[in-house]
């Protein structure tokens, strides 16, 4: 129940209570005069009577009033905490910077706002803080993996090195292209998050983003002997950054792939919806538990782990493609029907 | 060919060092980039391989400073992967070349020779490597009298790899030339599209001209 209605309640209890009070005494002392004037005993029906004449008449009124008083009064009084609760509702980890208005005139509420601007303050600094370490952490990473690279293809150039030696080296080498990949995804999302990549934005054909990339999807689909159909393409322009699309649509087309039973299919859709280009990409893969498809975005989330390993890929491809959907104003979602099928749909604004 | 290597990582400037001079480039390293500019006017490069990220003045201020002095010596620069700007700017700084880090040292040694050779390239329309011929004109690939069937994308990688015949491709650049992604896609796109093209231009034939340098990339040379 909201503290509104429940004060007015108690105010109304209240109200109903002294009245009665007032009227147990009016009764008693009408009573008492009446004993006296008619010195016989009292008419107790004519003596209820003459009070409620005395009491409803203004009583009532009194009531109705004082409750809808106190009901505009607590709504006053409470609308800078509903202010409050709106304002507290929209933040989220990208806008901790915001501060909440303030009244300014040093009431509770007024205080309260003060202290939780100073929470976010304190929760911004501590996101900053992390993100700035994962994007030097990912930076970071970069020169030894060039060094040890580069020393372990040095080897590699040394005629003298025996056959199985060199098959270890060229394991390692395959191991470092492997770490090489997860931290340029990391670079990436970690520079988003920091809000340094800059995104070209211009007038692209989408459709024409989609058709090159069922092309290339198709090809990648071969080895497993996996179709893939391009159900719909509407013409559609859109306002965005070439390779960012490019990169979402190879993403999502790359999992559908990777993610699918030998022999299944991979439908792609681009359709115009309520002033969105809707892009549908649908696969028959195993899919995922309802339980574990709100965690797909997150990265380095890799599904089943008993299956993880069997696909190569970086976990990190569907936080990539929702970042880049998120940066064009759009969102993605994830829908799976485990062992049938799997979409994933990105709306993007249509311009 | 002597070669000036710019580096503030040891290690890095080091190996690059070693495996340059292991193919007969003559290697002078420096560390800093505000040494850049005396060490190129004390003696005639004929090629620079450049870090961006260095202390004292970054890469692609020397860079611009070098080209200002009308100083044309062929420039390649490193840079971390992902930096898409950085790239952009580079080559618009003046740079000739650009590889991302890290980098497969075939690949690097394989570019420095190419910015010797620079210069003296044309955009010759009919390319031949062994027996395959590709017009590029008629957008026709042949060999041994056999024409092939190629799809735009086979077409453009067939001919990024027969202009750079004899060089190391690595997969990276293939995705950047041929796909035109400033990004790591993560995906086999180019291993995958690399057997299609070998099974229509090697199988059945002799000698094999597409090959694989693991770890590296491809090169297609007889």
């Amino acid at each position: 129940m909201k503290i509104r209605t429940r004060l007015t309640l108690w105010y109304a209890t209240i109200l109903i209570v002294s009245l009665a009070i007032i009227g147990v005494g009016t009764y008693n002392e009408i009573a008492e005069q009446m004993e006296h004037r008619h010195l016989r005993h009292p008419i107790w029906e004519e003596a209820f009577d003459e009070t409620s004449e005395m009491i409803f008449p203004i009583g009532l009124p009194a009531i109705v009033l004082g409750l809808l008083g106190g009901w505009w009064i607590t709504r006053r009084a409470l609308a800078p905490v509903t202010a409050l609760t709106d304002a507290v509702e929209k933040i989220h980890d990208g806008n901790l910077r915001e501060q909440l208005p303030r009244t300014g005139n040093g009431d509770e509420l007024d205080r309260l706002t003060e202290v939780f601007n100073a929470m976010t303050a304190r929760l911004d600094g501590s996101f900053q803080r992390i993100r700035e370490f994962s994007l030097h952490a990912s930076h970071e990473l970069k020169t030894p993996l060039t060094v040890i690279r580069g020393e372990l293809e040095t080897v590699l150039r040394e005629e003298s090195i025996a056959p199985a030696q060199k098959e270890w080296v060229l394991s390692q080498l395959d191991e470092i292209e492997r770490l090489t990949k997860i931290v340029d995804g990391l670079t990436l999302l970690t520079k988003a998050d920091a809000g340094q990549v800059n995104l070209k934005f211009e007038p692209v054909r989408l459709d024409d983003l989609v058709r090159e990339n069922v092309a290339d999807a198709k090809i990648l689909a071969q080895p497993q002997n996996i179709r893939v159909s391009l159900d719909a393409c509407d013409e559609l322009t859109i306002s965005g950054d070439r390779h960012r699309l490019r990169q979402l649509l190879l993403n999502l087309a790359d999992n559908a792939i990777k993610y699918n039973c030998p022999n299944g299919s991979v439908a792609i859709s681009l359709k115009r919806n309520n002033g969105f280009a809707e892009l549908k990409i649908e696969n028959t893969g195993a899919g995922l538990p309802p339980q574990l498809q709100t965690r797909v975005f997150d990265r380095f989330f890799r599904g089943d782990s008993s299956h993880s390993n069997a696909v190569d890929g970086c976990g990190l491809g569907l936080s990539i493609a929702q970042w880049i959907a998120r940066a064009h104003h759009g969102n993605i979602e994830f829908a799976s029907e485990p062992d049938r099928r799997t979409v994933v749909t990105v709306r993007l604004p249509n311009s | 060919m002597r070669v000036l290597v710019v580096e503030d990582e040891k290690k890095t400037a080091s190996f690059i060092r070693k495996a340059l001079q292991g193919e007969g480039f003559a290697v002078d390293v420096c560390h800093r980039g505000d040494d850049v500019l005396a060490a190129v006017s004390a003696t005639p490069f004929d090629g620079v391989v450049m870090d961006i990220m260095l202390p004292g003045r970054d890469g692609l201020s020397v860079l611009r400073q070098l080209r200002e002095r009308n100083d044309h010596t062929p420039v390649l620069l490193l840079s971390a992967r992902g930096e898409v700007n950085e790239r952009v700017e580079g080559l618009n700084a003046g740079a000739d070349d650009y590889l991302p880090k890290p980098f497969a040292i075939a690949e690097l040694i394989a570019r420095v020779r190419a910015l010797g050779r620079r210069s003296a390239e044309t955009k010759s329309p009919l390319l031949r490597v062994g027996d395959l011929t590709l017009d590029t004109i008629m957008h026709r690939a042949e060999r041994g009298g056999k024409f092939f069937d190629l799809t735009a994308r086979e077409f453009r990688l067939l001919e990024f790899l027969m202009r750079s015949a004899g060089r190391i491709c690595g997969r990276m650049s293939i995705i950047e030339k041929v796909w035109d992604y400033d990004f790591d896609p993560g995906t086999n796109l180019v291993d995958v599209y690399v057997k299609r093209l070998r099974e229509k231009i090697d199988d059945g034939f002799e000698p094999k001209l597409l090959h694989t340098v693991r770890g590296a990339g491809y090169v297609l040379r007889e």
